[in-house]
């Protein structure tokens, strides 16, 4: 019987829809019989075929309700609503076919009838769909501004800011942890949703722990769920975030590991703390380190640079993130010293130039001095001497490394280099310089390396097991 | 005949109706519709495609025409090149990095249970016992790192490399772990990391391939040349294997009696062909076809002149160790250095003989490990320093290691005790090192429990290794997808962290 029961339950979502389709088909028979008033007997069979079809809905709905354990709060309103959607389809049955005996329902018109009914169904329908698919299922899809506009809670990322200056001072729990928490957990487990019936949005949700207990134990995050569980092998069953959602970084692991330990407190500085910085220092902004200049630059013209490429002349963007340019003559080894003017709409732009290999000759210094944004410079293997390299100077701002290998580079011009505030490498193997190994400029600042490494034969070599 | 001449007419009817209808509409307008519309609207039909110039104008990509046209990385790159050593057979890490003092005093002494129980090993069977380390350690440089006297000229560039200590891979058979290490799965069918790179930003030098394959030690690595294929990606992203030793790539050298004119005279009446095929279709591929047979015929001279290491100054030459006309780890970390100066984006090397069992001298780890490492450790020492010296380590990563690494047990094949010091298979924890740009200096990351047998900090997988070769250059390996079969697919699968503690 109790299966019965259940499968005639689970019968609900289905049986449900021939009282709606049947309504509203009465409805709109009404309306296009609005003129003539031909149909009436026939809208009002229908109607009794919608009376009849919801009561079914009814009591499949009441079997539904005992067999899949909703709470009576949740269904109330479905349930109240649709008892009396079924009995207005018989009062409508009863208006249209204008039983004397009835008369007080004979005086109302019929439109207000009609209104009514089509409300009626339209809110049962929807508090029914509320029940399987939640409230905000139709909210969810939209845009996050139409959503907050509407009044609904939206889902936002929170950011950890931290720096190496404020970060003692920075709240332990409100700034690091609830980020963190925000972020790779709660959108699950939050008031809507309440995964394992455990909330994480909030102080007293975590200290109320899930339907498997406690998630924190005071200072010995080995023993508390929400560590234990992050710290699983991702293919594990119980491993938190499942398989397919955004993972928590090592780093984010870490401290809420290290937050545990501390004895998970709620209010506090991270000085208070007294956590370690190397805890949060992944968190502090990076020092940025790209082969050019930390600036904006406008992008290069898209038909020049094709001009350009149809020369033969490799022209790239460094990555998607920057306007600035790599430029490479790998495939022109004719590229000559006229033919950097070439090179005049990307001036710019240029962060990388490679002309390595190619015809240029100390003229290119000259010319050199227009690209402002120039980075790294490879003018290994060409003729150039180094004659006039000091016009670099003070043209480009960030110029950090230079490659001289396999040219005739000339001891005095080596000099010269040390007026260069930003270059970091200057490569001379193989140039007329005869010495060996990495040697320094400015005090460090630029490291000149000569190359000629050697691996002196040593008694090993030779030796045979 | 005339029945036949009217069949073939028919055919080429038919062809073109088919071309004209299903290959244009669905190739042309999927791939370029906004261009293709705008293009017909104002240059009327019929000729606007007539060539690659006009082509591109009509808002197709370089690559349409050419595959390995380059692409901009989506983020802030360290290294534009890669050179992956790779020591097929698996390298003992005891004998080489992984110093173990306490397994030396417990030498001889059986393995416990608890260490075994459940595990899986190639050969070991019963209770093993275990085997001391056969290689005396120093701490070397400034950084003070761990090496072998096994490896007397690497302890000079010990401060250039970062060493991760415990890598795992859940593999333990050279096959199948030498594809996950090479393509993220262990099973045949996905890009490996080459072909990925080579995808993903193309090859700089249009005269050379982008993604080439030096072998050595004998023997091809057990899992066949799956391990530089292109898997689901274009073919035209597998590897390229070179050899040092003879062609250096197959059949490109001209057979007997052709000319290397009549040759050229080939390709162009083939592209002039492929050209007036081009004018009927206007389909991409018939130009990136075009583009192939060019290559081809610029690779003819370019490929046998980058392999030519006989002109190198002799000091190079006694710096690598090189051997002229063999087949040698020497010869052809030589040629890889000349790769990257020439621009190619990806060198692969794999030198077989590292799979140290104990079952004879050879396979010894005292004895004939020693000898292999005599065979890498001049050569690999000898790159990162030329690699140095000429500005190239900036913007390459150098990756050593193997395919997983060997046990702290002596083996025991099929129970019994064998002649020779050797070790079994195993995937707990080994080590690897990457050298070059974005790399810092002299970290070591990782550590492996007092016997080496698993890592008990900063272990990572292989797809981390994988997800942080990516990153140096310029990818975010969870962005980085190909389309196929109705998903996207990863290099990394749906795992993988960026190594962040061996970044600079």
């Amino acid at each position: 019987m109790e299966v019965v029961k259940q499968l005639l339950g689970r019968l609900h979502p289905l049986i449900v829809h021939l009282p709606i389709g049947f309504i509203l088909l009465g409805l709109l028979l009404q309306w296009h019989d609005r003129k003539n008033g031909q149909y009436s007997k026939v809208i009002s069979l229908i109607y009794l075929w919608a009376g009849i079809s919801a009561v079914l809905a009814c009591i499949t709905g009441y079997l539904q309700y005992l067999g899949e354990g909703y709470g009576f709060d949740t269904v109330k309103w479905h349930l109240w609503w649709g008892i009396a959607t079924a009995l207005f389809c018989f009062v409508m049955y009863v208006r249209l076919r204008e039983w004397k005996t009835i008369y007080f329902i004979s005086k109302i018109p019929i439109i207000v009838f009609s209104i009514l009914f089509f409300g009626l169904i339209s809110f049962t329908g929807h508090q029914g769909g509320n029940i399987t698919h939640g409230t905000d299922y139709l909210v969810e899809p939209l845009p996050n501004s139409v959503k907050s506009a509407l009044g609904y809670k939206i889902f936002e990322e929170k950011e950890i800011a931290l720096n190496a200056a404020n970060w003692e001072e920075a709240l332990l729990y409100e700034d690091v942890i609830v980020p963190i928490l925000n972020n790779k957990c709660v959108s699950c487990h939050n008031p809507k949703k309440v995964k394992g019936e455990l909330l994480l949005d909030t102080e007293e949700g975590i200290l109320a722990g899930g339907e498997n207990g406690a998630v924190v134990v005071a200072n010995k995050a080995s023993d508390s769920e929400i560590f234990v569980r992050m710290n699983l092998p991702k293919d594990n069953d119980d491993h938190m975030p499942p398989e397919g959602k955004t993972q928590p970084s090592k780093e984010e692991i870490a401290l809420i590991g290290a937050w545990v330990d501390a004895g998970h407190p709620f209010e506090g500085t991270i000085a208070e703390s007294g956590l370690k910085q190397e805890l949060f220092q992944p968190f502090f902004p990076t020092k940025i380190d790209n082969d050019y200049p930390n600036i904006e630059v406008a992008a290069a013209s898209k038909d020049s640079i094709e001009a350009i490429k149809d020369k033969g002349i490799h022209i790239d963007k460094i990555s998607e993130a920057t306007n600035f340019l790599k430029v490479s003559c790998l495939n022109k080894p004719s590229f000559s010293d006229s033919d950097f003017d070439l090179l005049n709409p990307l001036i710019n732009q240029i962060a990388i130039l490679d002309v390595a290999g190619t015809k240029i000759t100390d003229a290119i210094f000259d010319k050199l001095t227009k690209l402002p944004n120039l980075t790294l410079l490879n003018l290994d293997h060409t003729n150039i001497s180094g004659e006039g390299i000091e016009k670099l100077a003070s043209s480009s701002k960030y110029l950090k490394s230079i490659n001289l290998t396999g040219t005739h580079f000339k001891e005095p011009h080596l000099q010269k280099l040390a007026d260069f505030n930003t270059l970091k490498k200057v490569y001379v193997f193989q140039t007329e310089l005869d010495v060996k190994g990495p040697k320094t400029l400015n005090d460090g600042q630029i490291t000149v390396d000569y190359g000629n490494y050697e691996l002196p034969t040593i008694a090993s070599d030779s030796i045979f097991y | 005949m005339k029945d036949k001449i009217e069949r073939l007419l028919q055919e080429k009817i038919r062809r073109e109706t088919e071309a004209k209808t299903r290959r244009h509409f669905i190739k042309q307008c999927a791939t370029g519709m906004g261009g293709l519309a705008l293009g017909s609207i104002f240059a009327g039909c019929g000729d606007f495609l007539k060539d690659e110039k006009s082509f591109k104008k009509s808002g197709f990509s370089d690559r349409d025409l050419n595959p390995l046209a380059t692409l901009a990385p989506p983020f802030g790159p360290k290294v534009k090149n890669v050179i992956y050593l790779h020591m097929a057979g698996a390298p003992s890490q005891l004998e080489m990095f992984d110093y173990k003092p306490e397994l030396q005093k417990l030498n001889n002494q059986e393995c416990p249970q608890s260490l075994i129980q459940g595990k899986k090993f190639a050969f070991i069977r019963g209770t093993p016992k275990l085997l001391g380390p056969q290689a005396n350690f120093k701490r070397e440089g400034e950084s003070g790192n761990w090496v072998s006297d096994n490896l007397p000229h690497f302890k000079k560039v010990v401060d250039e490399v970062a060493f991760l200590k415990a890598v795992h891979t859940d593999q333990f058979n050279h096959g199948p772990a030498q594809l996950f290490m090479h393509t993220g799965s262990p099973r045949l069918g996905r890009p490996s990391i080459g072909s990925w790179v080579t995808y993903g930003l193309g090859s700089d030098n249009q005269n050379l391939p982008g993604f080439v394959v030096l072998t050595s030690g004998g023997k091809a690595p057990s899992a066949g040349k799956s391990v530089w294929g292109s898997g689901f990606l274009p073919s035209v992203y597998q590897g390229v294997q070179c050899r040092s030793k003879g062609d250096p790539v197959l059949y490109i050298e001209d057979p007997d009696g052709i000319s290397r004119n009549l040759k050229k005279s080939t390709i162009d009446a083939i592209n002039k062909i492929n050209k007036e095929e081009y004018a009927r279709y206007a389909d991409p591929e018939i130009l990136a076809r075009i583009n192939q047979y060019e290559m081809a015929y610029r690779m003819q001279i370019a490929v046998p002149d980058v392999m030519n290491i006989n002109d190198e100054p002799e000091n190079i030459k006694q710096m690598y160790g090189v051997e002229p006309g063999k087949e040698s780890f020497a010869n052809n970390c030589l040629l890889a250095r000349k790769l990257v100066e020439d621009g190619v984006r990806f060198v692969q090397l794999f030198d077989w003989g590292w799979d140290t069992h104990g079952t004879g001298r050879d396979t010894a780890v005292d004895i004939g490990l020693r000898n292999k490492c005599r065979e890498v450790d001049r050569p690999m020492t000898a790159l990162l320093l030329d690699l140095k010296q000429r500005g190239l380590l900036d913007d390459t990563l150098v990756v050593w290691g193997g395919e997983f690494g060997r046990t702290p047990m002596q083996e025991n094949r099929e129970g019994k005790e064998m002649g020779f010091k050797g070790r079994d298979h195993h995937g707990d924890a080994f080590t690897m090192w990457m050298a070059g740009g974005g790399i810092k200096k002299g970290a070591v990351h990782g550590q492996t429990d007092e016997i080496g047998f698993s890592g008990v900090e900063g272990r990572v997988s292989v797809h981390d290794v994988h997800a942080t070769i990516l990153h140096l250059l310029g990818f975010d390996h969870e962005q980085f997808t190909f389309d196929f079969q109705g998903r996207p697919f990863r290099l990394t699968d749906v795992e993988g962290e960026v190594i962040r503690e061996i970044l600079a």
